[in-house]
């Protein structure tokens, strides 16, 4: 049997309930939301500890606050990796089960790995909110970063196994055949393309800095020097980070395999020349920060989107190579739970626009007072998740009844 | 087949289960916490107590810390465990409920955007939108139990989908609604247990006693529910599934429905005892110790939904071993034991020995530990000290003399109501007996 006729045949025989490309979209998407979270929980946490050792009170406060920042960010690029956790599971099965299998026990570690992360990246909140300049501690943040490091590693590491099939079976059968099974394999790893994704996180880290400052710039108890502070140091990191990733991809860019010709590529090319832009307009953006923010936010997260679908495009050129296509996986078309994805997760941005008004008109109200929202948007986002439940609990019953499995 | 992945002594299954388990407690937590939560909050409001809002500090600061950090964890840990210990279950699943799952993701956005928002804003925003926060998240959080049943219930009983293929005749199957009610009781027990364990620690000592009263009756409320349910819900079990536990077919199924009986009934009791008649007696030390006894007896229930659904995976469609039992010809799917038989299992093997010399001793052994890991691994251990039915015991006990003896045993397999049918042809069959000779041997 050759690689193609295995990856081939370990397609799920059920296939798909949509098209593939509908998948693909999504996996891109998601991971790009993804990766920009986790960018900024890495940037933070690296950020928080410089800001400490420098021992000044507007690094201190800069350094509580990404506390929080790292926390809450790290729950929500948790969820946010569920998704295209899943995604690649439906139209990349073949490797990506593969490649877990050969390395499970790295696959259960990075679990492991994160979950001290994240007890210690809230050793490091809860243990500074109270802290001065002088005793301030960065001792858990320091313990994050290295867990936080090792998790980027071992993902990095399942992510590349995948792109090795052609080495998967002498990994582990040996030539005399005795086939192992310790799932203990560790395999592939590219320093230009692990960089490509770390250091971003510098610059993904400015951008928010820049939005914090022009966010609470209104605020009348936030000092203007500092937020002039954070804002202009945002700037200043998200451009030079932004430059020295460019440099990385092109290091990542050679280690392609060379008869993929990639710097061809017109989807990697778009990534190339926006990311070009963006750090062209964070130069023109260093001394006014608060003004730049917004388009800077927008071109950030434009360019990693973009080198998203570049990143997509080169792992298509790599299954190719082993004789796989996304785009004939079988498809049984199944229209109710395409309908019901797609019509819940409307209704979710309806209802998360709630949370994120009280959030924003709460973070812009004075320390001690108290915002006012209008009382009927509430009301409107439960009101749809209930309207959700009847109409599921509805189809529920009918189905139930006419299948005659209800009682 | 994928590569197999071997875990000596507890086997690659129990990873499943251990994980699982412990998920159970922070993602019920998480389902239930804020039901009870909005109701303290709406107390204090409407009876203008402040003072209640302490509580609702502490309780969101705990479910965030536990269930976001553990419950998110340990749920994306099922996903890595199912991938390494059984890629080909979990793979079926997905591809048959990957919108379920999808759309399970937006809720759990939903949740984790408004619990922090929740917290963070206590105080700091209107009351009335604030209550409205808790209940976003309260609904979000038990729409996201509504979702995951479905495909919890399905790996139990397919229902109507072995014939249509259809994603709900698949999720509505005759084990949904008693199990979604079951879990969604037993979320306001869990609720109810870690509410007591926080408001034992608030130095108000009237509003303590309120708090521990009002959360054994959620307990009380919920078990008293939970467990007639739980009668639905083993009423509806499939026969296939009540035969193994009521034939005593594997005796251990009645043994564990016993622990989680006796473990329900000792919550229940703490509830009544310790938290309505003498709240004063609820405390982190004996709060702990309940949640460790509720955690075995969640075990042992979960381990009887797993257990009776042997030999099965997901029910008639795919067995323990990950391989496919059954045509599903709504999907083009096409039962693999046929073919495994007729071509031989190694034959659709990418990971095996390039070379199987049939009169070798040495290339059947080898071939035969390809074969037996993989049809035999994900249930059994394979080592002598092996805890979950290891093999070279449980053969032992068959005393067998040769090899013969163990293919003639293999023979027999699909007359085991929980066992599936040996894959293979001859050569597979000589290779695995071979192999399993040699452990019993060793």
């Amino acid at each position: 049997m050759d690689i193609a006729t295995y990856v081939n045949s370990m397609r799920d025989p059920a296939g798909l309930p949509f098209y593939p490309i509908v998948f693909q979209f999504l996996l891109v998407l998601t991971f790009a939301l993804h990766i920009t979270m986790v960018n900024l929980v890495v940037g933070s946490t690296f950020l928080s500890i410089w800001e400490i050792w420098k021992r000044n009170s507007f690094g201190l406060r800069l350094a509580k606050a990404l506390g929080r920042v790292i926390t809450v960010g790290l729950s929500v690029a948790i969820v946010l990796g569920v998704a295209p956790l899943l995604f690649v599971q439906v139209i990349y099965d073949p490797f990506w089960y593969t490649a877990t299998s050969l390395s499970a026990f790295y696959a259960l570690m990075f679990l492991v790995v994160i979950t001290l992360a994240f007890y210690s990246a809230y050793g490091f909140y809860l243990g500074n909110r109270n802290a001065d300049v002088a005793s301030a501690k960065t001792g858990w943040a320091l313990v994050a970063a290295g867990f936080l490091l090792f998790t980027a590693l071992f993902i990095h590491m399942l992510s590349m196994e995948q792109l090795m099939p052609q080495h998967w079976k002498q990994w582990i059968v040996s030539p005399s055949g005795v086939v192992s099974f310790s799932g203990g394999e560790f395999h592939g790893i590219e320093f230009g393309r692990l960089l490509h994704f770390l250091i971003p996180s510098f610059a993904v880290t400015g951008v928010f800095l820049m939005l914090y400052s022009a966010y609470f710039k209104d605020r009348e108890d936030y000092d203007p020097d500092y937020l002039d502070y954070v804002g202009k140091k945002g700037a200043w990191m998200a451009f030079w980070a932004s430059a020295i990733a460019i440099g990385a991809g092109f290091w990542w860019l050679g280690l392609t395999p060379t008869g993929f010709h990639f710097a061809r590529n017109p989807i990697f090319l778009a990534g190339a020349i926006l990311g070009v832009v963006t750090t062209a307009y964070l130069g023109t953006s260093l001394h006014k920060p608060q003004e730049r923010a917004i388009p800077s936010a927008l071109l950030m997260f434009s360019s990693i989107f973009v080198m998203c679908c570049a990143r997509e495009a080169l792992r298509m050129k790599y299954m190719s190579k082993a004789g796989y296509s996304i785009y004939n996986y079988p498809v049984n078309t199944d229209w109710p739970s395409t309908l019901l994805f797609f019509a819940t997760f409307a209704m979710g941005l309806f209802v998360l626009y709630f949370p994120a008004l009280a959030a924003f008109e709460a973070g812009r109200t004075k320390s001690g007072q108290v915002a006012t929202l209008d009382p009927s948007i509430g009301k409107k986002a439960v009101s749809a998740m209930i309207a959700w439940f009847v109409i599921v609990a509805g189809l529920g019953i009918i189905v139930s009844v006419k299948n005659g499995v209800l009682f | 087949m994928y590569p197999f992945w071997e875990v000596p002594i507890f086997t690659s299954g129990m990873v499943i289960a251990l994980i699982a388990t412990f998920h159970i407690l922070p993602c019920h937590l998480a389902t239930g916490a804020f039901w009870f939560t909005v109701f303290v909050e709406r107390k204090a409001y409407k009876q203008n107590r402040p003072e209640l809002l302490e509580f609702i500090k502490k309780y969101s600061l705990l479910i965030l810390i536990f269930c976001f950090v553990i419950g998110s964890l340990s749920g994306v840990g099922i996903w890595y465990a199912a991938t390494v210990a059984s890629p080909r279950g979990i793979s079926g699943l997905i591809h048959n409920y990957v919108w379920g799952w999808a759309t399970e993701w937006v809720f759990f956005v939903i949740e984790i955007a408004s619990i922090y928002v929740y917290y963070y804003t206590l105080g700091k925003i209107d009351s009335k939108s604030h209550l409205m926060l808790g209940w976003v998240y309260a609904w979000a959080a038990w729409i996201s139990m509504i979702i995951i049943t479905g495909i919890l219930a399905f790996m139990l009983s397919s229902g109507k989908w072995v014939e249509t293929g259809g994603f709900f005749d698949g999720f509505f199957n005759e084990t949904y609604w008693p199990q979604l009610l079951t879990r969604t009781a037993f979320m306001f027990c869990i609720a109810g247990v870690y509410a007591a364990i926080v408001a034992s620690t608030l130095a108000n000592k009237k509003i303590r006693k309120e708090l521990v009263r009002s959360a054994g009756l959620w307990g009380v409320a919920g078990m008293l529910a939970g467990v007639a349910f739980a009668g639905w819900y083993l009423y509806r079990l499939p026969a296939h599934a009540k035969g193994l536990w009521l034939d005593e077919s594997l005796p251990y199924l009645g043994h564990l429905l016993n622990a989680a009986a006796v473990a329900y009934a000792v919550v229940l009791i703490w509830f009544v005892v310790c938290c309505l008649i003498k709240p004063r007696l609820v405390g982190p030390v004996s709060g702990i110790l309940i949640l460790v006894i509720l955690f075995l007896g969640i075990g042992a229930g979960e381990g009887f939904r797993e257990g009776v659904r042997r030999p099965y995976i997901i029910d008639q469609y795919m067995y323990g071993n990950q391989i496919v039992a059954k045509d599903i010809p709504a999907k083009h799917v096409k039962a693999e034991i046929p073919r495994f038989n007729k071509d031989g299992f190694l034959a659709h093997l990418y990971f095996r020995p390039n070379k199987i010399d049939p009169k070798n001793r040495t290339d059947l052994l080898r071939a035969g530990s390809v074969v037996v890991h993989h049809e035999c691994g994900n249930c059994h251990a394979l080592d002598r000290f092996g805890k979950i039915r290891p093999l070279p015991v449980l053969l032992a006990n068959l005393s067998p003399e040769s090899p013969g003896d163990i293919q003639d045993f293999l023979d027999s397999l699909g007359d085991y109501p929980f066992m599936p049918p040996f894959a293979g042809n001859e050569l597979d069959k000589k290779a695995a007996s071979e192999y399993l000779f040699s452990i019993v041997r060793r």
